[in-house]
């Protein structure tokens, strides 16, 4: 698979803030006072065991998740709330703010009754007001840089996993995000077809894309991310860089971690 | 010759009585429809508990009622509180509440079935709500819930006979006044079942088409 230079275009790569952050799940705590700082520009890889709260911790930086204490703020701009412990901020702000922030799903949530390319045009038509022609003509664009330009016209149940998920990424970056948050991208995917969705994250990467991943994909993590960070059980247990977490696991939990995925996938071959 | 000479005469006014009730079954179907639609819409997005009250009493009372009786609360009813409607204004209105409540709870199910994650991704880039409903959630849900609407549309057909008992002159009420005067049961009572059978199969050979065109883009890979 070749690709065309750019996925982007020229963006300005937003940076992401957590401080304190907790979330509550009636008495379950899911988040346990994370803070955290998400540089502009690079890749931030959150593993860790299921059921963590990584998926939640990511939903809170878009607000589809609604954080209990603390605060996000994607530069400066705090998300969600007018301030933090304040009054829950207003549809069309949070709106606003949402479109510069692109996000991946495991099951990539295309609209199965669009094509692909209206897949991708239907934001930037409905969110951004481009008018149609030049949406389809972005889309297009889109979707020819993530190897799709021959698929243009396929529903959804007419593509493979991998397909469906380059598509799931042309939506997202389209829109032109200033950071982008994937939630376990290729766990969906038949093993075979994981490489060409991780080719598409890793140009992305490349262009300077802030990026936070939710990733079993540990080889994805020691390559690809600047920063890896650990949760269990809602903690944020370590951080630091791929060297830092993978070669030199100061934390037994992380080390039991990792010795656990090891073995997994050692058994496997 | 007989008959000839019966269909000669009464056939003009059983030709209107066709399309009274073609008419009250589209103009119906197509409110009762709506206000289902809009009753699946604040049982979805209203959880003040006055409104879901109400909204429950409402489906209750209507789906615990004879259509027939609905409709003479309305039409004989409701004068003595001031509201007097015509036969057929309020033979619509009736067939328009009775069909709400089966609508709503056929909307109700669909709107929950479409995966929450095509809502969160349309969420996550800035939808907003009346958009996501417009563009995302009405056209998927319309796959599932198409059968179950072009099912109780057709069940709504056979309710439109039950407006000539307030004098609608739908076709019904026709022939039931050809047979008075003629006593011509056998001619006219086919004539109505033969009716009704094409009427129905019309509109069953329409629903198919729209589920095949709704569903296209669901089949298989080929
Ligand atoms: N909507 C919810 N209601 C109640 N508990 C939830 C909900 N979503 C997640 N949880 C719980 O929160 C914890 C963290 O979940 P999640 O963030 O999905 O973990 P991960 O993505 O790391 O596997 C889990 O124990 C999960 O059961
Ligand atoms: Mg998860």
């Amino acid at each position: 698979m070749t690709l065309a230079p750019s996925l982007t275009g020229t963006v300005n790569p937003a940076s992401a803030r957590l401080e304190n952050v907790c979330k509550f799940y009636g008495e379950f705590q899911a988040l346990k006072d994370i803070s955290l700082v998400i540089p502009p520009g690079k890749v931030t890889c959150l593993i860790g065991p299921s059921g963590s709260g990584k998926s939640t911790l990511l939903r809170c930086i878009n607000f589809l998740e609604e954080y209990d204490r603390g605060g996000i703020w994607i530069d400066d701009r705090l998300i969600g709330y007018e301030s933090v412990g304040g009054r829950r901020m207003g549809g069309r702000a949070l709106r606003e703010m949402r479109r510069d922030i692109g996000m991946v799903f495991q099951q990539f949530n295309l609209w199965p009754h669009m094509t692909a390319l209206q897949n991708v045009a239907e934001g930037l038509e409905r969110v951004k007001g481009i008018p149609r022609a030049r949406a389809h003509e972005i889309a297009a664009e889109a979707l020819a840089k993530v190897g799709l330009g021959d698929k243009t016209g396929n529903h959804p149940s007419r593509l493979s996993g991998g397909q469906q998920q380059r598509v799931a990424i042309a939506r997202a970056v389209a829109m032109q995000p200033r950071i982008m948050l994937f939630d376990e991208p290729t766990s969906a995917l038949d093993p075979e077809l994981v490489g060409e969705v991780l080719g598409v994250m890793k140009q992305l990467a490349a262009e300077g894309m802030t990026m936070v991943v939710v990733t079993h994909e540990m080889g994805f993590a020691a390559h690809v991310a600047d920063r890896v960070v650990f949760m269990e059980r809602g903690e944020l247990v370590a951080q630091g860089s791929p060297a830092e977490i993978f070669q030199n696991p100061g934390d037994r939990r992380l080390a039991a971690f990792l010795q656990g995925y090891l073995e997994r996938n050692s058994l496997e071959l | 010759m007989m008959e000839l000479d019966l269909f000669r005469e009464y056939g003009p006014a059983l030709l209107r009585g066709l399309g009274v009730t073609i008419f009250c079954w589209i103009v119906g179907t197509a409110c009762a429809m709506a206000l289902g639609f809009l009753l699946a819409l604040v049982q979805r997005g209203v959880s003040a508990r006055p409104v879901q009250w109400i909204l429950r009493a409402y489906v209750e009372f209507i789906r615990g009622t004879p259509f027939l009786v609905q409709l003479f609360v309305l039409y004989y009813g409701a004068p003595m509180l001031g509201l007097r409607l015509d036969a057929m204004p309020a033979g619509l209105l009736g067939l328009t509440i009775y069909g709400s409540p089966y609508f709503a709870e056929i909307f109700r199910a669909g709107l929950n079935a479409v995966p929450l994650g095509q809502i969160e991704a349309a969420r996550a880039m800035g939808f907003a709500p009346a958009t996501i409903l417009r563009r995302i959630m009405i056209p998927v849900m319309l796959v599932s819930a198409l059968p179950a609407l072009v099912n109780f549309s057709i069940i709504l057909t056979k309710e439109t006979v039950i407006l000539s008992m307030i004098t609608v002159p739908e076709i019904m009420f026709e022939t039931q006044t050809m047979m008075a005067e003629t006593f011509a049961f056998a001619e006219s009572t086919l004539v109505l079942a033969l009716f009704f059978w094409v009427f129905v199969e019309t509109i069953s050979r329409i629903g198919r088409r729209l589920e095949r065109r709704a569903t296209h883009y669901l089949l298989d890979r080929s």
